[in-house]
């Protein structure tokens, strides 16, 4: 029972102490600055004071408004140091600290000496130290303005990532937006397409083209690399693509013409794989070429799935004067062409598996019945389960054609 | 670090022996492994040979790292070459049309006989 009072004593008068250490030494007191300017004030006070005592003869009245400043000054300073003790978290380590002892030596002199200031030389001496706490204003004010400074800088920053992120937002939207929404309307057949960008900004792309002479022009195509070049030079490569495409009846002689207007507008060196074919609705053939991309699968009515031969020439836009050689598949009535980028293939789960070639002509033969779109739809669902909750590190591109005749 | 790169010299070629997967985040760091492996490429005739033994796998960024440093040490008259593809690796040089343009060795042997 007895034990109890004294703590709760203690504890009686510490809070009036502690908050008013928190009012005139706690780093964000409202009154802490105009305390420190008492305090230093009162330091080159005290310092002119003790300077004329040891150096100059003065007069009595003299010497005794010394004492009386010496007694106002060290008053002061003890109650400073009283509440640097209380506001400090460790006590031992702030009463060992260099200004802890700076501190105590400078109030430490007037007790041992009494009031007669001419005692023991050496401790009056001493209080010249007080110098030191100057120091220390000194360090916290540099201290505290680098603080805010960073602070400024750090808040700058992350307003210009902001901004920066906004930005790139609205370039993704834009690149996805460039893309054609629909399949250019033909009897007898039909197309659908999708593109899922990854995070980071990246570089595939599709095209449905409808040519001068009824056919139809088809492309998928991953630039590479990652991030503004990229899509930049996925804007330049699907322009020209589309441009030549209405000039050059044939597939490879297109990628020709394609990859070397590339090669002069590519400051970055990047580069794109384009499998692109021209479908003829009216016959069921597709003539194609390639420049580097993922072989494309043909699902049959039957259900089976080939992939095309896709020996072609280089990626687009590394080296002019390649050449491409064109191909030529017949379709049948109820078989689907589907192309893709490696995005699907290379869609990798939380165990770091890929989904893979198989996975995919699995997902065709399963799922190759129903319209282009469907086929689209289940084979982007199938991927987005497989993924789980890993993250989408590349593009993810899908393209169907269907004939039905 | 998924990608390691050691330089070894073998006569006037300098040999590197590449180890890991070339994706996106390695492309920086092997690009200035092999930037540091040309600038220390000596007088004439000199060869830059990669060797591929112990490479899983390498993105579309990285095959971009490849054909910079063909074309830079083409600018400067180093021999460029690849060797001892693994076949998933070879498989998308193949594919990329990239052994059109950069000559590719089974082995380490075969690559040093023909290189300087």
């Amino acid at each position: 029972m007895n034990t109890a009072l004294p703590a709760r004593a203690v504890r009686t008068v510490s809070a009036p102490v502690h908050a008013l250490a928190d009012l005139l030494v706690g780093r964000d007191g409202p009154y802490a600055r105009a305390f420190d300017n008492l305090v230093l004030a009162l330091i080159v006070l005290s310092v002119v004071s003790v300077v004329l005592q040891v150096t100059a003869d003065l007069p009595a009245w003299a010497t005794q408004i010394l004492r009386i400043t010496e007694f106002l000054v060290v008053a002061v300073f003890s109650f400073e140091y009283v509440l640097r003790l209380v506001a400090a978290p460790r006590k031992l380590a702030f009463i060992f600290s260099f200004y802890g002892l700076v501190d105590l030596v400078s109030i430490a002199p007037f007790y041992f000496t009494g009031l007669d200031v001419r005692y023991l030389r050496v401790l009056r001496l001493l209080r010249l130290l007080r110098v030191l706490k100057l120091q220390r204003r000194i360090l916290e004010t540099t201290v505290a303005e680098r603080t805010r400074e960073l602070a400024d800088r750090n808040l700058a920053l992350e307003q210009a990532q902001k901004q920066l992120k906004a930005e790139l937002d609205i370039a993704r939207a834009l690149q996805i937006a460039i893309l054609p929404s629909t399949f250019p309307s033909k009897p007898g057949c039909d197309g659908a397409a999708r593109m899922i960008p990854a995070s980071t900004m990246g570089g595939d792309f599709y095209d449905f083209i409808e040519l001068p002479d009824g056919q139809i022009g088809l492309v998928v195509a991953d630039v590479s690399g990652k991030g503004v070049p990229a899509a930049f030079f996925m804007a330049v490569s699907r322009t020209n693509l589309r441009e030549l495409a209405i000039h050059h009846p044939e597939p490879g002689e297109c990628l020709a013409s394609t990859n070397d207007v590339l090669c002069t507008q590519n400051p970055m060196d990047l580069f794109v794989t384009v499998f692109y074919c021209i479908f003829d609705p009216t016959t069921g053939v597709l003539r194609y070429a390639n420049g580097g991309h993922n072989p494309p699968c043909v699902r049959r009515a039957a259900g089976t799935v080939e992939m095309l031969n896709a020996a072609g020439g280089l990626v687009l836009g590394a080296m002019p004067g390649s050449r491409y050689p064109n191909h030529t598949v017949q379709l049948n009535p109820g078989d689907r062409l589907v192309l893709y980028t490696d995005g699907v293939t290379e869609a990798f789960n939380p165990a770091e598996e890929a989904f893979g070639v198989e996975r995919l002509i699995n997902e065709i033969c399963a799922h190759g019945d129903g319209t282009a779109s469907d086929l689209v739809d289940r084979i982007c669902g199938s991927v987005a389960n497989f993924a789980g909750l890993a993250p989408q590190s590349d593009d993810i591109t899908l393209t169907v054609l269907g004939w039905y005749a | 670090m998924s990608l390691n790169a050691r330089l070894e010299s073998h006569g006037r070629t300098t040999l590197v022996i590449s180890e890991g997967r070339l994706d996106f985040g390695a492309c920086a760091g092997f690009q200035a492994a092999l930037e540091k492996a040309l600038a220390s490429a000596g007088t004439l005739p000199a060869g830059l040979l990669i060797e591929c033994a112990g490479l899983d796998y390498v993105s579309s960024g990285g095959l971009r790292v490849f054909l910079l440093a063909a074309r830079a040490a083409q600018r400067t008259g180093v021999t460029f070459a690849l060797c001892a593809l693994k076949p998933s690796v070879n498989e998308v040089f193949a594919l990329s049309g990239f052994n059109q343009i950069i000559p590719t060795f089974a082995d380490r042997a075969a690559a040093l006989e023909q290189l300087p």
